[in-house]
This record gives structure tokens, C-alpha cells and sequence, in this order.
């Protein structure tokens, strides 16, 4: 059996070193990419199965923009086929500021949030669940 | 008020005293008419003088049995409220009734021989006293009239003489000398004081007017103080600079009574005025254009501290705008300087649709107002001064941490990938050198974490709008949940007592802040006691109040660490000891919240005992308790 696909969407090198590690030594396949285009580009060209990404990458939304782009209902969609695909959004953004965010089915097509720093088990255990589902 | 109604008032004073002396006039008769009665019945037993008894005890008798009846007409004119033009009238009357008995007293005791002609100066001075000097003037000729056709009468035998006997040793009433000189002396006696009186009285009513009008004036006043002074209440309740000066203009139009006022206020070049406050004036009025000194010789004149009273727009130079007042229906203007400690603030004016509104009272007086809004508006911009220093800087405490939060999680994750032996095998003792390093970027990361909270809290007042009602139980019970393992582990016992009722406690707050308050809390007072200790935590409703109490048995906090304990980084020595690594940020941030959400916190605690921390809320919906 093939291992699951991950997706990390980070502009920050070490972090996504961070969520490699642990990752690669589970045993899922990752690819990586560092901007908003990029990763637009990889999920056509790798297909995950999961994509992690990052909340802030060039403006404060640019990462919910690639999750709406993603999870579209549009059927014309030329990312239709992922928008089952599960996204887990790291966010650095502390809980005080005048944006607070919840996942929430209209509002945001995101399945689960992990405050950073992320504890590899966390991220191990949030994975797992998601793939699994 | 206007000063007809002012006059009015004077009069309707006046004339309830006049009121009052009818009574007075009444009372004075009873004596009177027993007076009369009794000299009547005791001149021949005690003097031997002979006086025609029967005609001047009925006199007397009339004299009382017409009293009697003014006295039960005056009971019925007061409870009915009559006019007095009514008791003016009624007074006439009395004065006439008066007279005739006088008259027929001093006929039936010896005409021009009897002693009681010098009565008649009482009845004299009464009238000059209580009617206009033309009714009193004519008064005195009447009883001048009356004494004089007596005495002629009786001198040419036209009425009979009826004399008291044995008061004269021979008659005087036909000696001419005699009846011309009481006559003249009579006559002139009368006239002078007629018209003595009523100069006196007259002084004493215009007097009367006066001090009428002064007591009015002094109610005004008294009325404004009252007025300003509660305006001056409303105004100082606030720091707030907008508010202050929306309370202003509107407190001092409502205390001037005028149709509107407006405060304007220089701006940092000192070059131009900037309207910040109206009252009772239209958006376009607002809108005629900015207001340059260089243009507007009236604000310079009261920037330079003088009180301007414009008392027709349409007859004024002074004015920038003269054409947008006339439209505006302004007439008249009055203007003060605000001046504040070191320099002019800018100018506080009232507007009147009256022409030649404005007095010279009015002056002192909005001047009295403009100098108590000066120093409540020169607080208010001080206070938002440090408002927005404070906030400035949190703005950069904000920055500055949250740049710095983004590398130390990384750093931290990567160190985490390491010690957790995804990136190979390390060394013992890399692997204790590297657990020390990611402990204190932990410390390094909260320390960061709190102080944005901090930051955050105080970067702008909570609105109102922000905070939505929150189930206080719920959270307090989610943050229990979260410590229920620790606690275990550390051997205590963790307790949550709550009220027993249908329906939720509502408060209003921001749910994630409300939880920081009770996870910082319960979580002090789980590090803080030590194993085999009690952290309870009592949700109740007291006084009207949601009230949080987190109490625990243990290491307490020193008197000497109570003042501080609030304050940012703060530890108490016994906190330092048991445990290196908190920031002295959790109890601020928890003050910082509570506060915002309008709420009160307080502490108490025993060293080596226990400590109890209260927190209450005010409740916007409590439940139905049981």
C-alpha cells in the first residue's frame, strides 16, 4: 500500500522541518511548498491526501484563501476532486486578536486549527485522526 | 423667565400681603367696637361725664355686628381664593363703614368738643397705608369734610349739639375761635399726615417691589448654581473627551436656557478653531466652513480672553459667517474663552434666537461655566493623552512580541523534534542539555504568549459590542475539566460547587478571556498547594452579582507580597521558590480582564494556609433557583 500523501504549505523553512520529522518518521509521504501559488500547483501535481498549512504566509488571508480556493462547492472547481481533503491550518495568530477564528462549516473549510509551537505528538495524533476519517 | 412674569409675581406678592392686613383690619375693629362700648358704659359710673348712652352703644354695637360680618365674608373669600380686586373692593366698604361710626361718634360725644376727633388721624393713616395715594389723598378730604360740616352744623344749630356732659366747664362748640382753630389745626393735621404717610408707604411698597425682585433674582440664581453645579456633576462623571464636551454644550444651553451652544477648540497650530461640540445647531450650520482667526476678528477677541456679547448678528462686523447665523435663526451670540492651565483651549458660545438676549449676568455667568469645562476638558485631554500613550505602548509591546513569538515556537519545535528522537539518536547528555534549552524557550514562549494578552487587553477599552453573554458555569466547569488530571496527579482534591437552579447564569464577556481568568486562577492554586491539599471552586450568586470564588489550601501569599500582587512581573518570594518559571503576568492579565468585563476581583489569604480569590460579575440574566 502507498503511504498517505502530506501537503505542507509554509514559508517558514525550519518550521516546516519541524513538521517533516516527525511526519517522515511515520511513514507519510510529504512534499512542501512555500507560497500560496506553489502549493496551489503541488495539490494538482501530488494529490495529498492532507494538507497543513499555514495561516499566515504573504498577507494575514492568504491562507484562508487557498482554503476556500480548495474546499470550493463550485462544481466547476478545478480543484473539485480535493475538496474533501482534509486541512489542518497552523496558526500563530494568539486567541487576542480582534480576529477570532472557529472552525466553522460557512465561515471557514478548515477541519482542524493547531496553535503553534505544535507538539509532534499532537500533530501526529491530529493527522492520523483526519486520515483516518 | 421673562420679565413680565417676573412683574406678575412681584405684584401677586404684594397683594397676598394686602390680603393679609384685611385680616388685620378686622382684628383691629373687635378691639375698636369693644373699645367703644366700654367707655361708653364706664364715663359716667368712673368720670361722672354724661354721654348720650343709647345712640353710642348702638354705634358701638354696629361697629361690631359689621365686623362681624367682614369677618365671615373674608372666611369665605379665603377659601375660595377670591381675587384681590375683591378684597380691594370689600376694603372700600370697611374704610367708608368705618368713617360713617366715626362720624357718629364724634357727633353724639360733643362734635367739634369730643376728644375723639383725633381718631380719625388713625383711620387717615390706615387708608394712606393701604390705598393709592389718590384714593388716600381723597380719604383725608372726606374726613376733613366731615369733621368741618359737624362742626358748622352744630355751630348754626343746624344739628343738634349733643355734648358730654361734664367734660367741658362751658360750651366751645359756638365760640368761633375755638371751632376755626380745631378746624384749621384738624384740617392741616390731617392733610400732612395723609400726605407724610403716604410718601412712607409708598417707599415701603417700591421698597417691597425691590426686595420682591431681588428674591426673584436670587431664586434665578440659586436655580442656575443648582443647575450648574449639576451640570458640572454630569460633565466630571466622565474622562472621556468627547463625552465631557457633549455633556458641556448641552448642560450649559439647558442651564442658560437658549436655544444652542457650541464649544470649539484651537487647533495644534493655534491657527484655526475646530468645532467638537454642539448643541441644538443644524448639520448645515456645522458645515459653513472652517473657522480662521485670521478671518474672525470675534475669536480672536475671546481667544484673548474677553467675554463677547454679540447682541444682533445682523449689526455686527465681528463675525466670519454673520449670513449662516441670520439663516440658522440666530440673534443674538454670546461667547467666553475657554482658558486652561498654560494656554487658551478655545472658545465656549451660547446662541439665542432673541435679539439682545444675553445680560450681563449671563455673562458672569457663562463665564463661571466656562472656567469649571476648561479644567474638566484640559483632564479629560490629559487623561486620553495617557490613554493613548498607554496604548501606543502596547501597540509595540504587541509588535515586538509577536515577532519574536514566531521564531522561539520554531525554535522550540525544532529542539522538540530532536528530544523526541526524530532527527536520530543523541547523547544522554545532549539530550538533558537539549531539554534544558527547550524548557527555557517554554518559559521564553509564555512569557511572550502573556505579554501579548497584556498587550492586547490594553491596546483598546473593551466595547461594549465585543462582549456577548457567556454560560459563566460552563466555562468555569471546562476550566475544572482541564485541571482535573493534574490535580490528581498531584494528589489533591479538586472541587467545583455550583448553584443548584434551572436555566444559565449569563454574563457579559469574551468567552476565550473569560477562561484565561479561571485557567490562570485554578491553575495557581494547583501549583501552589502542595500534595494532599483542596483547590475548591464555588460558583454563587451573590448581592446581584455572579461571584467565583477560587479558594485552596496552599502555600498562601506573604502580607508583604499583597500589595504588589497584581502588579506586572510580580512574584511573591515563596511563588519564586516552589516554582522558577512563571512570569508574574497571570494574576495582571486576570485583573486586566475582570476589570474590562466590569467586574471586581479580590483576594484574601493565610501564608502557609491558604488563599482565596474572588471574582464577581455582574449579571445580565441569573437563573431560576430551586
Amino acid at each position: 500500500m502507498n503511504p498517505k500523501r502530506i501537503l505542507i504549505v509554509d514559508d517558514d523553512p525550519d518550521q516546516r522541518l519541524t513538521l517533516r520529522l516527525p511526519l517522515v518518521n511515520a511513514g507519510y509521504a510529504i512534499s512542501e511548498a512555500t507560497s500560496l501559488e506553489e502549493g496551489l500547483n503541488a495539490v494538482q501535481k501530488d494529490k495529498p491526501d492532507l494538507i497543513i498549512l499555514d495561516v499566515m504566509m504573504d498577507t494575514m488571508t492568504s491562507g484562508f484563501q487557498f482554503a476556500l480556493t480548495i474546499h470550493s462547492n463550485d462544481p466547476k472547481s478545478a480543484y473539485k476532486e480535493f475538496h474533501k481533503t482534509p486541512i489542518v491550518m497552523l496558526t500563530s495568530i494568539h486567541s487576542k486578536t480582534p480576529m477570532r477564528f472557529r472552525p466553522d462549516e460557512d465561515y471557514l473549510p478548515v477541519e482542524e486549527f493547531l496553535e503553534k509551537p505544535v507538539e509532534p505528538e499532537v500533530l501526529l495524533e491530529t493527522v492520523r485522526k483526519h486520515l483516518a476519517g | 423667565m421673562s420679565s413680565d412674569t417676573a412683574s406678575r409675581r412681584t405684584e401677586s406678592l404684594v397683594e397676598a400681603e394686602w390680603i393679609d392686613s384685611f385680616g388685620w383690619l378686622i382684628r383691629l375693629r373687635w378691639v375698636a367696637g369693644v373699645g367703644v362700648l366700654l367707655i361708653t358704659l364706664t364715663v359716667k359710673p368712673v368720670f361722672n361725664i354724661q354721654v348720650p348712652l343709647q345712640p353710642l352703644l348702638i354705634t358701638g354695637a354696629a361697629l361690631l355686628i359689621y365686623n362681624l360680618c367682614f369677618f365671615l365674608v373674608e372666611r369665605q373669600l379665603k377659601r375660595n381664593l377670591a381675587s384681590p380686586e375683591t378684597y380691594l373692593r370689600l376694603g372700600l366698604w370697611q374704610v367708608a363703614l368705618d368713617w360713617l361710626a366715626m362720624t357718629l361718634l364724634i357727633h353724639f360725644s360733643g362734635g367739634i368738643e369730643s376728644p375723639a376727633i383725633f381718631f380719625f388721624i388713625f383711620h387717615i393713616v390706615i387708608a394712606s397705608i393701604f390705598y393709592p395715594p389718590r384714593i388716600a389723598f381723597y380719604f383725608s378730604v372726606l374726613a376733613v369734610v366731615l369733621l368741618s360740616s359737624i362742626a358748622l352744623l352744630e355751630y348754626f344749630s343746624i344739628l343738634p349739639h349733643q355734648p358730654a356732659v361734664g367734660f367741658l366747664r362751658e360750651p366751645l362748640y359756638q365760640n368761633p375761635f375755638y371751632v376755626a382753630g380745631i378746624l384749621l389745626f384738624f384740617i392741616s393735621t390731617a392733610l400732612i399726615v395723609a400726605y407724610l404717610v403716604i410718601r412712607i408707604s409708598d417707599r415701603l411698597r417700591r421698597r417691597e417691589h425691590e426686595v420682591v425682585q431681588l428674591t426673584e433674582n436670587l431664586q434665578r440664581a440659586s436655580a442656575r448654581l443648582q443647575a450648574l453645579n449639576e451640570g458640572a456633576r454630569t460633565v466630571n462623571s466622565t474622562l472621556e473627551l468627547s463625552q465631557v464636551l457633549n455633556r458641556l454644550v448641552k448642560s450649559t444651553a439647558e442651564v442658560m436656557g437658549v436655544r444652542a451652544c457650541s464649544i470649539r477648540l484651537l487647533d495644534k497650530e493655534r491657527k484655526r478653531l475646530e468645532t467638537v461640540a454642539t448643541f441644538g445647531l443644524s448639520q448645515a450650520y456645522l458645515e459653513k466652513g472652517p473657522i480662521d482667526l485670521e478671518s474672525n476678528p470675534l475669536a480672536r477677541e475671546v481667544l484673548d480672553g474677553k467675554i463677547v456679547n454679540v447682541p444682533d448678528v445682523r449689526q455686527t462686523t465681528l463675525l466670519q459667517y454673520p449670513d449662516w447665523a441670520v439663516q440658522e435663526g440666530i440673534s443674538s451670540m454670546l461667547s467666553a474663552p475657554l482658558v486652561g492651565k498654560n494656554k487658551t483651549l478655545g472658545i465656549l458660545r451660547l446662541y439665542s434666537e432673541e435679539k439682545d438676549h444675553f445680560t450681563a449676568d449671563d455673562e458672569t455667568f457663562l463665564a463661571a461655566i466656562a472656567a469649571q469645562g476648561s479644567v474638566a476638558i484640559e483632564n479629560a485631554m490629559a487623561y486620553q493623552a495617557i490613554e493613548d500613550l498607554d496604548a501606543n505602548k502596547s501597540t509595540f509591546v504587541r509588535m515586538v512580541t509577536h515577532e519574536l513569538r514566531s521564531p522561539v515556537s520554531v525554535t522550540r519545535s525544532l529542539l522538540r523534534t530532536i528530544t523526541a528522537g526524530y532527527a536520530g539518536d543523541v547523547s544522554p547528555q545532549q539530550r538533558d542539555i537539549l531539554e534544558r534549552a527547550s524548557r527555557r524557550t517554554d518559559y521564553l514562549q509564555k512569557l511572550i504568549d502573556d505579554l501579548l494578552d497584556l498587550a492586547a487587553g490594553k491596546m483598546k477599552e473593551t466595547q461594549q459590542g465585543d462582549l456577548e453573554p457567556v454560560v459563566l458555569e460552563e466555562v468555569v466547569q471546562r476550566v475544572v475539566n482541564r485541571f482535573t488530571v493534574p490535580a490528581q496527579e498531584k494528589q489533591l482534591s479538586l472541587e467545583y460547587r455550583k448553584p443548584t437552579g434551572e436555566g444559565n447564569l449569563l454574563v457579559l464577556a469574551i468567552p476565550e478571556d473569560l477562561d484565561r481568568v479561571f485557567n490562570n486562577l485554578v491553575s495557581n492554586a494547583v501549583k501552589y498547594t502542595l500534595p494532599h491539599g483542596s483547590v475548591t471552586i464555588t460558583l454563587s450568586i451573590y448581592q446581584g452579582e455572579a461571584r467565583v470564588s477560587v479558594e485552596d489550601t496552599g502555600i498562601g501569599i506573604p502580607e508583604g507580597a499583597m500589595q504588589h500582587l497584581f502588579e506586572e512581573f510580580y512574584r511573591a518570594p515563596n511563588a519564586k521558590e516552589l516554582d522558577r518559571e512563571g512570569t508574574g503576568l497571570g494574576l495582571t492579565i486576570v485583573k486586566d480582564i475582570v476589570t474590562r468585563f466590569g467586574g471586581q476581583i479580590s483576594v484574601r489569604s493565610e501564608p502557609g494556609q491558604g488563599t482565596c480569590f474572588t471574582v464577581t460579575f455582574p449579571i445580565i440574566k441569573a437563573p431560576r433557583m430551586k
